[in-house]
Order: C-alpha cells, then sequence, then structure tokens
C-alpha cells in the first residue's frame, strides 16, 4: 500500500474526473426530468459539436465562435431529433425511447469517423484559455478549466433543479415527461414545451460537450462513451434525483483515481462505476421491485 | 390511420436526408485540415527540389501509360473509429498508380487489392481468402493491422506468400515470410529507451496502450533497462483513456525527477496523456518524455505546445521528411501531391511506409526477367531483394532467407520544435541487449546492419 | 404448415450444401460468422421478444463464452461437442448468478444494469486477455511472440467443414429454443409479456421463468462463443467491444424480436452486409449510419421488426399487384401502366 503522499494528487485528479462525470450524468438526468428520454447520444451529440469547433479553429475561426457553434450544432441536432422522434415516441416504454436515443448516436457516431478520419495519425485536440493557467494543489496544477467544469456541474445541478421545481415552465416540462397526453388535455402548450426542452437540452449538451473535449479527449469514441461511465452515477440517483447524481458523479471519480496508485488494483479501476452502480441498485433493489415503465406508472 | 403509417417513415428520411447533408457540405473540412498540414512549408532547402522532381521517375518509361495484362497486389489494413491504417495502403495506390502511368512493370499495370477489416479475426481471415481466391492476387504489399499478421500468418505460409507490410503483432517480425519496413511497437520503444537511457535517467516507466502482446512488447525495453541497471516499471492502460489525469500522475510519481516516461500508444491517446501531464504542470518533473513511432506526427507536434521541445524524444523509424532532401523523399512528396488524393494524413510517416513497402515491391517486380507473373516467381522476387537502398530507411533493406526478420533495425529519434517533428539523434542501432534483436542479426550477419552510405 | 416445413427443409439443405459449393471461401467464412451471431442474435431476442428483458451486454456474454471455450481446447483435449456445451453451461451459470439480483429490477432499469455489468466483465476480460496456450487457470501467456491457434473440430478443420459444422450446431440450438417455445415456457413468456400482474395472478412463477429465459439466452450464448473461438482461431479483448452490444441490439430490434427469422435476419445484418458493402468499397461507417436509423425506423414504425414486416410489405405487394392485373382489360393501349 502506497503511503497517504502518494493519495494526494489523486484526491485532486479524483474530483476533475468526478467533475467530468458529473457533467454528463447530470445532464443525462435533466434531459429525463424535462423530457422522460435518457439521452444516450448525449456524448455523442457534444462530440460532433466540439469537432465542428475544432474544424473552425483549424479553418482560422476564433475560439469563441467556434464555441459557440458547437453549442448551435449540439443544441440543433437534439432539437432536430426531439422535434423528429418525440412525439412518435412519447406513448412508449421510457426503455424504448432510450434505445431510440441510441440509435442517433450510431448514425453520429458513423458520421463522425466518416468526417474526422484517423486514418493519417491525426490526432486532434481542443484548447480553452483557461487550460495554462490554475492554481496548485499537492504538487500538481489545477487548471481553471477543471474548475470550470466542477462549477458548471454544481450550476447545472442547482439551477435546473430550481428551474424544473419553480417556474411554471419547468413544472409543464416535467409534467410531460410524466405524461403527454394528459398535459396536453390540462391546455400546455405541448409542442412549445417539448421544443423548449430539448433546446435547452441540446444547448447543455454542447456546453459540456465543449467541456469533456477539453477536459478528457477530442475523440469521437471517447466521448460517445463516455455516457456509460456517467449513467452510473445516474443510475445511484434512480433517474430522479440531479444533487445525488452530482454526488454520485464525485464519488466514483474520486474512488476511480485513489485506486490508481494501488498496483494490485490499478488495471482494474475503469471498473469503478460500474461496480458501484451495480453494487448500489442491488442494495437499493432489496426490499422492492424498481422499475420504469409505464404498466406500473 | 394511413395518415400516422406514412409520417413516420418521413421522418426516417428526413433524418436521413440531414446525414447525407451533414456529409456532403462538411466532406471539405477534413480535406482542409490535412491540406493545411500536407503541403510543407516552402523552406529554402526544399521547395526547388520539389518543383524540379517529376513523378515520371517512379516508372521505367515515363509518360508510357502501361496496357498489358494486369498484376495483382493485394492488401489488408485495419480501418475502425480511432484506429486507421488506409493511408498506408492509399499511398502504395498512389505509387502503382504512378508506375502503370509511367510504363508500369515491364508494360503490365499494377492492381491493388485493399482488404480492410475491423479487428475481427474471422472477418481478416475472410479477407486474405477474398484476395487469393477471388482476387487472384500474386502478392502481398501493405499489410498494415493490429492483428493481421497473427490469423493469417499461417495461411500465407500454406501458399508460399512472403508480405511486405508495415507491421504491429510479433508474428509480423517473429516469422519466416512477414517481413517489415517499420520496427514495430517492440522494438520502437527499444529505440525510445534506448535513448531515455543514453540520457542517464535514473529510472524509466513502460506505459503503453493494452493491445494484444503487450508481454513481447515490454520484453525488449525490461531487457535493455535491466542490462544498463536502470531500474524499469511496465503498465498497461484500457483505450480509449478517459482519466488521462491520474495515468500522467501515476507515471510521472514513478518515474521521479530524474526518470523518464516512455509512452507506447496511437497518437490520439499519447497525445491526452501528454497533453494532461502540460495541463497538471507536471511535464517538468520527469527527466524526459519518449515516444515508439506512433507519436511521430506533425499533428501531434501541432497539438503539443513549444514546452515540448526537447522534452519528449520519439523514436523515428523513417527518415524524417522535412529534413530530408534527397531524390527519393522528394519523388514522395511530388508523388503524394499528384496520386495521393485519397492519402488523409498528407506527409508523413504512414504515407512513408506505404510509399516504402510499394517502392520495394516495384523493385522485386521489375527483376522478374522471364515474364511471367505468377505466386511463385513474385513472391520468390520479394524474397530476393537483398541491400535496396529504399531512400527512406537507415538502412538497406535485405528480405533474406531468415526464420525472422527485423529489417529495419536501426532508427532516428525526432523531437517537436514548435509545430514540427524535427531530427534530435542520427541513425542508431537498436541495441542488441534485446535478445531478438541479437537473433536476427546472429542469423542475417552484415545485412542486418547495412548502413545507408551517407 | 407442411409446405412451410418443406421449404425451411430445402432451405437449410442449400445452405448446408449449397452456399459451401457456390459461394467463395470470403463468402463462406462470412457466412459461419452468420451462422454464430445468429444464435447470439436468438438469445437476445428470447429474452427481448419473450420475456421483454432488453440486455445492453450481450457481447459481454458472448465473451464469456469464447473464453470458457478457449481455456477447455487449450487445457484439455475434450471432443468440441463437449466442450461447446460445457462453454454454454458455464456462460448459463454466470448468467444466472449475475441475472438473478438483477431481476429485481425492470424496464430501463435492468437494460441499464445490463450495460454496467458487461462494462465490468469487458474490464476485466481486458485485463486478463483470452487465453491463448499459456499455462495457469488464465492460460495467457504475455510474451509468446507466435502463440499456438485454436483447435478445431477433427471432423471440420477445414473453412468449408467448419461453416457445415456452424449450421449444425446452429439449427440445434434453434430447436432447442423451438421446443421452449412450443412448450410451456414458451406460454408462460407469452403471459408475461403480455402483462406481468396478470401472470402472476394466475399462478406463473414470473422469477422462475425470466431465469428460465436468462439461463438459456446464456446457455446458447455461450455455444456460441464457443463457436466464435474456433472460427477466430485467436481471439483478443478487442474483438468484443462494449459498443458492438449496441449495434448488436439494433440488429436483432430490425430483424425482428418475435420470430426466430428474425434472427437470422439479425445475424445477416450485422456480418454479412458489412462483408458485403467492403466488397463494393464502401466504408463501413456507412453501416453503424444504417443501423442507426434502423433502429429509428423500427421503433417508430415496425416495432416487430423486419422478419415481421417484410413479409407483410411483400403480401401487400401482392394484393396491390393482384389487384392491378385483375382491373386491366386486354392492353389496348389505354391507361399507362
Amino acid at each position: 500500500m502506497p503511503p497517504w503522499s502518494d493519495f494526494e494528487p489523486f484526491i485532486v485528479s479524483g474530483l476533475a474526473l468526478g467533475g467530468v462525470y458529473a457533467l454528463s450524468g447530470v445532464g443525462l438526468v435533466v434531459l429525463y426530468r424535462a423530457t422522460g428520454v435518457l439521452y444516450l447520444a448525449f456524448g455523442a451529440v457534444g462530440a460532433m459539436g466540439a469537432l465542428v469547433a475544432w474544424s473552425l479553429v483549424q479553418a482560422g475561426a476564433p475560439g469563441w465562435i467556434s464555441w459557440l457553434v458547437c453549442i448551435a450544432v449540439a443544441a440543433l441536432i437534439t432539437l432536430g431529433y426531439g422535434l423528429l422522434f418525440g412525439p412518435p415516441l412519447s406513448k412508449r416504454d421510457p426503455l424504448v425511447k432510450a434505445v431510440a436515443t441510441l440509435g442517433l448516436t450510431l448514425v453520429l457516431y458513423g458520421v463522425m469517423d466518416l468526417l474526422w478520419t484517423t486514418s493519417g495519425g491525426e490526432a486532434r485536440s481542443i484548447t480553452l484559455p483557461t487550460d495554462n493557467s490554475g492554481f496548485t494543489v499537492a504538487s500538481i496544477q489545477v487548471n481553471w478549466t477543471q474548475v470550470i467544469g466542477l462549477a458548471a456541474g454544481v450550476v447545472i445541478t442547482a439551477a435546473t433543479g430550481a428551474f424544473l421545481r419553480y417556474t411554471n415552465l419547468g413544472t409543464a416540462m416535467r409534467a410531460m415527461a410524466n405524461d403527454r397526453e394528459i398535459t396536453a388535455t390540462l391546455g400546455v402548450p405541448v409542442r412549445k414545451v417539448e421544443a423548449a426542452a430539448w433546446l435547452g437540452c441540446g444547448v447543455l449538451a454542447g456546453v459540456a460537450g465543449l467541456l469533456l473535449a477539453d477536459m478528457v479527449a477530442l475523440d469521437a469514441t471517447t466521448l460517445t462513451f463516455l455516457v456509460v461511465s456517467s449513467l452510473a452515477a445516474v443510475l445511484i440517483a434512480r433517474l430522479r434525483s440531479i444533487a445525488l447524481t452530482f454526488a454520485a458523479a464525485i464519488v466514483i471519480g474520486l474512488v476511480h483515481d485513489l485506486i490508481t496508485p494501488i498496483t494490485s488494483l490499478t488495471n482494474y479501476r475503469d471498473m469503478t462505476p460500474f461496480v458501484l452502480a451495480a453494487v448500489a441498485l442491488l442494495v437499493v433493489s432489496r426490499r422492492q421491485v424498481m422499475s420504469r415503465s409505464r404498466e406500473e406508472a | 390511420m394511413n395518415r400516422h403509417r406514412h409520417a413516420p417513415s418521413a421522418r426516417i428520411l428526413i433524418a436521413a436526408a440531414g446525414v447525407a447533408l451533414a456529409a456532403a457540405g462538411c466532406s471539405s473540412s477534413s480535406s482542409s485540415t490535412s491540406t493545411t498540414t500536407s503541403t510543407p512549408p516552402p523552406s529554402a532547402t526544399s521547395a526547388p527540389a520539389v518543383a524540379a522532381v517529376s513523378t515520371s521517375q517512379c516508372g521505367t518509361k515515363p509518360g508510357v501509360a502501361a496496357t498489358g495484362t494486369p498484376i495483382a497486389l493485394g492488401g489488408i489494413v485495419t480501418n475502425q473509429p480511432g484506429t486507421s491504417f488506409t493511408d498506408i495502403a492509399n499511398m502504395a495506390n498512389a505509387y502503382f498508380a504512378c508506375v502503370n502511368a509511367n510504363g508500369g512493370i515491364n508494360g503490365h499495370p499494377i492492381k491493388y487489392y485493399i482488404e480492410t477489416e475491423q479487428t475481427n479475426p474471422t472477418q481478416i481471415a475472410a479477407d486474405a481468402r477474398q484476395l487469393v481466391d477471388t482476387d487472384h492476387v500474386v502478392g502481398i504489399v501493405g499489410n498494415t493491422s493490429i492483428i493481421e499478421c497473427a490469423v493469417d500468418t499461417p495461411y500465407w505460409a500454406k501458399l508460399g506468400y512472403y508480405v511486405i507490410g508495415s507491421g504491429i503483432a510479433s508474428q509480423c517480425w517473429g516469422t519466416p515470410n512477414n517481413i517489415t519496413v517499420n520496427m514495430g511497437p517492440r522494438y520502437s520503444s527499444d529505440g525510445a529507451v534506448q535513448y531515455a537511457i543514453a540520457q542517464h535517467v535514473s529510472k524509466i516507466v513502460f506505459d503503453q496502450s493494452n493491445v494484444p502482446g503487450t508481454g513481447y512488447i515490454a520484453a525488449g525495453p525490461n531487457a535493455l533497462a535491466k542490462a544498463a541497471g536502470v531500474p524499469i516499471t511496465d503498465l498497461t492502460e484500457n483505450v480509449p483513456i478517459s482519466d488521462a489525469d491520474s495515468v500522467a500522475i501515476k507515471e510521472v510519481d514513478d518515474a521521479g525527477p530524474n526518470g523518464a516516461v516512455v509512452l507506447n500508444f496511437t497518437p490520439p491517446e499519447a497525445l491526452v496523456i501528454l497533453k494532461a501531464a502540460q495541463t497538471l504542470n507536471i511535464e517538468d518533473h520527469v527527466k524526459l518524455w519518449g515516444c515508439s513511432t506512433p507519436c511521430n506526427t506533425d499533428f501531434l507536434a501541432q497539438s503539443l505546445g513549444p514546452k515540448w521541445n526537447d522534452k519528449l524524444f520519439v523514436n523515428a523509424e523513417l527518415a524524417p521528411p522535412d529534413s530530408t532532401n534527397t531524390p527519393t523523399m522528394n519523388l514522395y512528396k511530388a508523388i503524394l501531391k499528384q496520386y495521393g488524393k485519397a492519402v488523409s494524413g498528407g506527409i508523413g510517416s504512414f504515407s512513408q511506409m506505404g510509399f516504402t513497402e510499394a517502392e520495394i515491391a516495384v523493385h522485386a517486380l521489375e527483376s522478374i526477367t522471364s515474364g511471367t507473373y505468377t505466386v511463385a516467381t513474385v513472391n520468390a522476387a520479394f524474397k530476393a531483394v537483398t541491400n535496396y537502398n529504399t531512400g527512406m530507411l537507415c538502412q538497406l533493406w535485405t528480405f533474406g532467407n531468415y526464420p525472422m526478420h527485423i529489417a529495419n533495425n536501426e532508427d532516428y529519434t525526432v523531437t517537436p520544435d514548435n509545430g514540427k517533428m524535427v531530427q534530435a539523434q542520427g541513425c542508431t542501432l537498436i541495441s542488441s541487449v534485446d535478445p531478438q534483436i541479437a537473433a536476427y542479426r546472429a542469423d542475417a550477419g552484415t545485412a542486418a546492419l547495412a548502413p545507408v552510405a551517407p | 404448415m407442411r409446405i412451410r416445413a418443406a421449404v425451411i427443409v430445402a432451405l437449410l439443405a442449400f445452405v448446408l450444401f449449397g452456399i459451401p459449393q457456390l459461394f467463395s471461401l470470403y463468402y463462406v467464412d462470412t457466412m459461419t460468422e452468420v451462422a454464430v451471431y445468429s444464435i447470439v442474435a436468438l438469445g437476445l431476442g428470447v429474452l427481448v421478444g419473450r420475456v421483454g428483458l432488453v440486455s445492453l451486454g450481450q457481447v459481454a456474454v458472448l465473451a464469456i463464452g469464447a473464453w470458457s471455450a478457449a481455456r477447455l481446447l487449450f487445457a484439455t483435449t475434450q471432443p468440441y461437442p463437449v466442450v461447446l456445451i460445457e462453454a454454454g453451461l458455464i456462460t448459463m451459470v454466470a448468467g444466472v448468478v449475475i441475472g438473478l439480483p438483477a431481476l429485481r429490477l425492470r424496464g430501463l432499469y435492468l437494460a441499464l444494469i445490463t450495460l454496467m455489468l458487461a462494462g465490468a466483465i469487458t474490464i476485466v476480460l481486458d485485463t486478463i486477455n483470452f487465453p491463448n496456450g499459456g499455462r495457469g487457470f488464465l492460460g495467457y501467456n504475455g510474451s509468446a511472440i507466435t502463440p499456438p491457434a485454436i483447435r478445431l473440430p477433427s471432423i471440420a478443420a477445414s473453412d468449408k467443414a467448419y461453416f457445415q459444422y456452424s449450421v449444425v450446431v446452429a439449427i440445434v440450438m434453434f430447436l432447442l429454443v423451438f421446443a421452449h417455445i412450443r412448450t410451456r415456457p414458451g406460454r408462460a413468456w407469452a403471459a408475461i409479456r403480455q402483462s406481468e400482474p396478470a401472470a402472476l395472478a394466475t399462478g406463473i412463477n414470473v422469477t422462475l421463468y425470466k431465469l428460465w429465459a436468462l439461463a438459456l439466452a446464456s446457455f446458447i450464448t455461450g455455444v456460441a462463443g464457443g463457436l466464435l473461438a474456433g472460427a477466430s482461431h485467436y481471439l483478443y479483448s478487442i474483438d468484443f467491444p462494449a459498443q458492438n452490444s449496441i449495434i448488436l441490439l439494433g440488429v436483432v430490434l430490425m430483424g425482428g424480436v418475435y420470430s426466430m427469422w428474425g434472427a437470422v435476419v439479425a445475424a445477416l445484418l450485422y456480418q454479412f452486409l458489412p462483408a458485403l458493402l467492403q466488397n463494393w468499397g464502401v466504408s463501413a461507417d456507412w453501416l453503424t449510419i444504417l443501423f442507426g436509423l434502423g433502429v429509428l425506423q423500427v421503433l417508430t414504425t415496425a416495432p416487430a421488426g423486419l422478419a415481421d414486416q417484410v413479409p407483410k410489405d411483400l403480401a401487400r405487394l401482392g394484393r396491390l399487384l393482384r389487384r392491378r392485373l385483375a382491373r386491366a382489360p386486354a392492353p389496348a393501349g389505354g391507361d399507362p401502366p
């Protein structure tokens, strides 16, 4: 077992990794609460936006324009998907709606590999101006981008939680996510609310995509399937509590990185999100049957 | 009812149209990025030379298109998201196109069949059979795949094919009928570790991606470090890496202030680790960083900042394109420009490898005097290539009748210099402390060492 | 009914004896993969279609089967059918042990937990690697330069023979599932799919039958893994990436989860179509896009999949043609066709 001082830098990097999972996980839960759809294409959409931003920067566009375009691309794709496929699937099981987003994921994944190829050994990266400045903790530098990432997670958690609970639009979104037909009969402008929900979620995916592309990697495969690890936090919060998702993500990130210096376990550390999610879920479901199906609603 | 039936199909059409538009409209983005990196900046020495080189030098009868019966050659390359070696095959194809436009092989054009695979063993075996049974290829050139050498070697051996490729799996060097123009992960990592040892580091951390054969790959660096009395730690990472920060911290902590971290990853994965080290501000906490050949791309040099100048030392299996001004290098650049539209990475080690393999194949084919191009004659010609100056390698290249082949065992070291990879050390032999290198040199004798005359 | 049986037998005869003769080895090897994955698709179809259990990790189950078979083939000299059954049983036990606590979950939760479990299994396999003739429990020799190939059945050592062997095994697996569907488990599954509370009310032990479905799916997927080991000759963890489970689910949905033919269609989409497109020089990425669109299409319009939809579409086409032909009198140069 390595000495305590060896673990210190991993606490810092673990918090940063937790911030990464939180950004993705919180985004997923917010989308689920607002639209009733577990948007598994969250990572792919963000990756697409980030790659478009990269191409713009390569073509000479200033940074801030590329970020706006990234968010716009993610928002448009998400809005498009929501408007096209939201209504026909609205009566179906949440599982079916989630699997449908896997279809979108595959489409985006194929498009990304076609357009941004790696056939010549290309290695791409996005740099934000906050990357190379920061402060030192435990002999490693924490850069401002990571702080922003973590802060973004906190802000999104608080703001969207409040938005969904206290505003009219937020309440309408939650009602629609629960049951579209009944909400429509109550006189809520269903199409507008739906569009607003999907658009907002798309913006979220774009922002997260940009930050994740900077903090993790600008690689279509990595970013698209990062959602799988973030799902662990989402599952631990049982798709309900945004705050719990955030907390679970931080814990997962910390545990993952703290295992790194332990030589016997280090090769298995990528299992952390999966093991924690499985254990948490199985412990919680000991007493009750857990479902998210129409039948039992 | 009918209305509902048709509307959803319309949704799919709209979605498909959206995809098509995106693909059509954005398809210029990837080519535009490659043009910014593929055209070399006009430098005093190379600009006039490029203008003077005519691609017609590639063939024996300049300007005369070949019209005889085609000679069929084949190649198998990996092409999946994150790992794509199509540039190597496409560059070989470009070279063959040039040869076909300038006389061919005694008037015969070369027809090159490229099979791509997604690391599925059965698919790879099927690709080999397609090339042999359906396309009737008489030679295999340009194979670059994570596992193809492992899967197909018994098949090639049974049929008498002697494969010239750019390998990755251990069988690409350790079997009688496979040979490469590159050194591959083990010997290239040897080169990087060797350079680090020469800088008198006190510890080495060797980290590689968890691809098949990590033990085989690590055995070389471990032998070198052990012989030099330098402690070495072996690590592996599952790719793609999503926690580069912890990887970088782990490596730096283990190596210590006077140690070296040597990486063996594909360019995107190496980039995330190096970038993480930079944003964590720990890149200077070790004496130097090393990397095997995949890091030798200008893309990597551009993505990394100036902090890595003379900090990162990459083993380079092929001559650095920017600082080499030989006729062959200029021919390579000219062919790339004229025939290499499908080569998305432009000038770089991938296209250099494709060029070199095609060059050797053509040289061998041109040596066939009988005029018959069968599996037997073509592969005998491949095997007979001896002391050939490819103009891209440190050594003369020999196939030879040996149980194993490490034809390229002498390399350069390069380092980033403000967005480009430049030479840090000239041709250096990989140490015979690596038992496989020793075994090969014992078999091949002087042919193993054969330096190119300066 | 008799005609249908005769057609099936004729089709199988063509597959067994016609394909090796008529197709090149490239396609014979590809069809071997189709046979293997038709079994996997069948297992997933049983889970999704019969019991409503969406598994996002079947490729991990396949990997367990392949690992077990490879280990046994290297460590023992048992005949191939024995090894296949053993691999199936090991995978079945693993599937049941891991799946039993998960059965308390439903719907989306259950699907996501399979994703989590598959992720964990994938990491473990990445670290311990696949057997390659080494010693010890794991049977992996990391430093081998030329590791031995996985042995083949003595009666089916050539490509063509192994294809026929795989098809025979696939037929046996299909018959096994068919037997289940036609007897008590099948009826119980149908009741559960219709309405779980209602099934409970009629006294059906829902947990037992769900477990049975899980065991059956795991068993046949394990056997498929064994076949895959032989077909591949060398196994690597990179052959089983997690994203393949998603694509597998996609093609199974497209092929259709309610009929056994759907499994064959799914396998053709998954293995034959890519091989075909590769020959035509089309990038595999287009296929990923196609599968994504296919999933969206199936879920929004044709929940029963292509295997259900195509016969329906063909029947509609047939009716349309018959109506047209009945309407048209002697062609007098009147209406345009």
